[in-house]
């Protein structure tokens, strides 16, 4: 029986051995970007005399041969099940609570370390402020929790919420900009104001939900008014807020492979008698409309719903030149807020400087002269200098 | 190229083991050559520029050898220059920067050289001595093959990381080694356990001794113990668990090498315990330098020296750093202890009290091997013993004991004997006659053994697994 169960048992090594190369070439290969971790697969590296000779071919080759393994997603997805019944943080998602939230580290930032970059942060946006001024308009800069932020209380007492550091940040990077006269509204301060609903944010996403851009078109809308603007303004009235039966993936949830059960879903205020607009995205005309919704109740959706996602640039005009004119710039938080926001103005235009290729946003603001700019930014990037957070080269 | 790699496990690996097993047995030069272009291949795979050392120690104590062989007219002074030659080299690779960063210290103002370290390269290079001295005391014949001596010094299994081989009780096997079915069943068992090991328990508890090496401020009395003991697992389940699959490749290929570890943390005193721990450097020492220098047959005071000497030198061989000196010497300290004063007492103590007194020995020992400088030292132990700046407890202790869990309770078994006791238990019960024991013992090895690979692999690939929030296309 020893002689036949060790054939059996290297026959069955040496076949697994050799049947993950030949899958990865006839199948792994194929695929170019992972889902569930949101990125790009490695490429297939060149093989190059520098690459043999410093060592990086094999680095590139072992990223390569890791990512296209046969049945890659299919065995992540299985050992984070597993995982999920071993451990309390899974994939960098903390499991337990009632929601989702990313595992912080234990790391301590330096309140004068804070300070000088929130000095730096404010110098960058008053003279963005100043320059908007200079050009006829008005900015705000409109500054959210990000979700990890708005439920630090929900983080187990043993871990890290980072809660006193958030905080303190946020609170230098106001005052830094406040000090320089850079109008700030903080959204975490209003939703305190009304209670702090968990309705206002996702359990597996990042984001806000719709009743959380809600309270903020809400908010920017008086804030706008007491700075003399008399614009048309949305009451729940004019909407019906539908709520859609798909299941929601989150961009938490996402990293556990949606494994984690939830009851979110997504919001949409829709209008009842809607504000007419014309959509270019990236320069080209768009047939996209406010809300990009799946064909069919089953199918998964995400906050990506609305606007269709993030666009580099993005232009909703309505056509009614008796009304100012918007520039919003920031993260995807922009996306759900412009859905309400447009029918209020004669022409939004929305930047994502992450993705907008077109010049440099002082440029922007030079040639198209909005009247309102806001700044639309979670507490995460407040202290970004790349991407929505490079808002001003001298 | 690491064992714990897809590129190794399903390149590397069925790549050598098909072009080998393809040639025919009576073939044996042509496997040995296999071996050899493989295991050049497996060192250059992590950059060619690399490989220009190896091959020149290889050429240089080739060469040495047969200069240095009993009969040879200058072969003390053949031997004098070769194993100068590897010295320098191993000194010039490992040792300039640290050297001249202390001498900058001492005041120079020297540029530190940035020089890459040749992987393996204190491993091999000890091999050649050895083989060097064997041949010069003519306890071995020197190799006339070129090829043979490459392959003894580069045999990819055991290259990076050991056992350290003699060539005495290798080269035997190179001509005469026979490859069985049943070799190789147990070998793939071993190299499974060993990936299991090195993957599921050192990786995970590398972690926690990671997050607590890297507490600085926030360091607790229970963080920097939990870190310790996380370290003195981490570093036996990695370094045994690469023995492991060192050992079982070698038997795939009918080679036979030595024992690196015998479950060292079960030892009762620091001596017991260099007994157990990577006991093929221990031997290494004992035979080229301890005993070279008189060993314990001489006077107290030169046996001190001499001990000093092993240890300091033991301390240097793991890393250029002060730290690796102070962790030489603490065990130096240690043995002359045991030697000298307190091990007759200590032999008179209850078994659990001496078990207790060298694990916490060891776990110090460690703690100087870990850390990035004396300064770091300082802070761990004093962290340890009580000073600590975050107190007695804090949540990052609590995270990593329910994050790390598992892995803490599966390894304390893993580093027992526990394999032993089983194996030992049912031998005796199949010898009774017990058909379920026959078929435990045959079946569950291998069972086990496929569990750990598929295991290992999804950790593997897991470890791989990088999300973006946001959009990363």
């Amino acid at each position: 029986m020893d002689k036949w169960l060790n054939r059996a048992f290297l026959t069955g090594l040496l076949a697994l051995l050799l049947a993950v190369p030949i899958g990865t070439a006839l199948w792994g290969a194929e695929k170019t970007t992972a889902y569930y971790e949101n990125r790009t697969l490695a490429e297939r590296p060149a093989l190059t005399g520098t690459s043999l000779w410093d060592g990086t071919f094999g680095s590139a080759f072992e990223s390569w041969l890791s990512d296209h393994f046969p049945g890659r997603a299919t065995l992540l997805k299985g050992d984070t099940a597993v995982q999920m019944r071993l451990r309390p943080v899974v994939n960098g998602a903390v499991l337990g609570g009632e929601v989702l939230l990313p595992f912080r580290d234990y790391d301590t930032w330096s309140a004068e370390e804070q300070s000088a970059r929130a000095a730096e942060r404010g110098e960058k946006f008053a003279a963005l402020n100043g320059y908007i001024e200079e050009n006829g308009g008005t900015f705000l800069f409109v500054g959210f929790p990000e979700q990890r932020t708005y439920f630090d209380s929900e983080y187990p007492a043993y871990l890290n919420s980072c809660a006193e550091e958030t905080a303190s940040a946020s609170r230098l990077f106001r005052e830094a900009l406040e000090d320089r006269g850079v109008p700030f509204l903080d959204m975490g301060e209003v939703y305190d104001a009304q209670g702090h609903p968990a309705s206002y944010y996702a359990s597996v996403d990042h984001h806000y939900t719709w009743y959380g851009a809600w309270a903020a078109y809400q908010e920017i809308m008086e804030t706008l008014h007491a700075s003399g603007f008399d614009l048309p303004v949305l009451t729940e009235d004019d909407l019906d807020i539908q709520t859609l039966p798909n299941p929601c993936i989150g961009s938490r949830n996402r990293k556990l492979y949606n494994l984690w059960p939830n009851d979110d879903h997504i919001v949409l205020g829709i209008q009842k008698d809607p504000v007419a607009f014309d959509r270019r995205d990236n320069g080209q005309p768009s047939g996209t409309p406010l809300f990009v919704t799946p064909s069919s109740a089953a199918e998964p959706v995400a906050y990506g719903v609305y606007m269709g996602g993030d666009y580099g640039e993005t232009v909703l005009e309505t056509h009614r030149p008796e009304l100012p004119k918007l520039l919003i710039f920031g993260d995807s938080f922009t996306n759900a807020l412009e859905t309400l926001l447009y029918a209020s103005f004669d022409e939004t235009r929305s930047l994502d400087l992450r993705h907008y290729q077109g010049g440099s946003l002082k440029d922007y603001i030079a040639d198209y002269r909005p009247d309102v700019v806001l700044c639309v930014l979670n507490d995460s990037f407040y202290y970004t200098t790349a991407g929505n957070g490079a808002v001003w080269e001298d | 190229m690491a064992f714990s790699s897809m590129t190794f496990l399903f390149g590397f690996l069925p790549a050598v083991l098909v072009c080998y097993f393809l040639l025919p047995t009576r073939c044996r030069r042509g496997r040995n050559m296999v071996l050899l272009l493989f295991s050049l291949a497996f060192y250059a795979w992590g950059g060619v520029r690399l490989l220009p050392a190896l091959l020149a120690s290889c050429v240089l104590n080739w060469a040495g050898a047969l200069l240095a062989a009993p009969g040879k007219r200058h072969r003390k002074a053949a031997y004098g220059c070769t194993l100068a030659l590897n010295v320098t080299m191993l000194g010039y690779f490992k040792y300039t920067g640290f050297l001249v960063t202390n001498l900058n210290a001492l005041g120079a103002d020297l540029t530190v050289p940035a020089i890459a370290l040749p992987a393996g390269i204190s491993f091999f290079t000890f091999q050649a001595i050895a083989y060097l001295t064997d041949v010069y005391r003519g306890t071995i014949p020197a190799e006339r093959s070129l090829g043979r001596v490459t392959l003894f010094m580069a045999f990819f299994p055991q290259l990076l990381q050991g056992p350290i081989l003699r060539y005495g009780e290798f080269a035997p096997a190179l001509t005469d080694r026979r490859e069985t079915v049943s070799d190789a069943a147990d070998g793939a068992v071993r190299f499974c356990f060993g990936l299991g090991k090195k993957v599921l328990l050192a990786d995970a508890l590398g972690q926690i001794a990671n997050g607590a090496f890297a507490a600085g401020g926030r360091l607790t009395v229970s963080l920097a113990w939990l870190g310790a003991v996380a370290y003195t697992l981490q570093l036996y389940f990695d370094f045994s668990g690469y023995t492991d699959m060192a050992i079982g490749l070698g038997r795939v290929f009918g080679f036979s090498l030595p024992e690196n570890f015998d479950y060292p943390y079960v030892s009762k005193s620091a001596s017991e315990f260099w007994r157990r721990w990577h006991r093929t450097l221990s031997f290494w020492f004992r035979d080229y330098v301890y005993i070279p220098l008189g060993g314990s047959r001489c006077s107290v005071p030169r046996q001190l020296l001499n001990l000093l000497a092993v240890w300091l030198l033991t301390g240097l061989w793991h890393g250029a750093a002060w730290n690796f000196v102070l962790w030489g010497l603490y065990y130096a300290a240690l043995l002359m202890g045991e030697r000298f004063l307190w091990g007759k007492a200590l032999e008179r103590l209850p078994a659990a009290l001496r078990h207790a007194y060298a694990l916490v020995l060891v776990t110090v020992g460690w703690v100087l091997f870990r850390s990035s400088g004396l300064a770091q030292v300082g802070e761990m132990l004093s962290a340890m013993f009580g000073a600590a700046p975050g107190g007695v407890w804090s949540g990052e202790t609590v995270y990593y004991l329910r994050q790390y869990g598992w892995e803490l309770l599966a390894a304390i078994p893993a580093a027992l004997p526990v394999k032993r006791w089983l194996q030992t238990a049912l031998t005796q019960r199949q010898q009774r006659g017990s058909g379920s024991a026959a078929v435990t013992l045959a079946l569950a090895p291998k069972v086990l053994a496929a569990v750990l690979l598929a295991a290992s692999v999804v950790r593997l690939l897991s470890s791989t697994f990088r999300s973006f929030l946001y959009f990363q296309f």
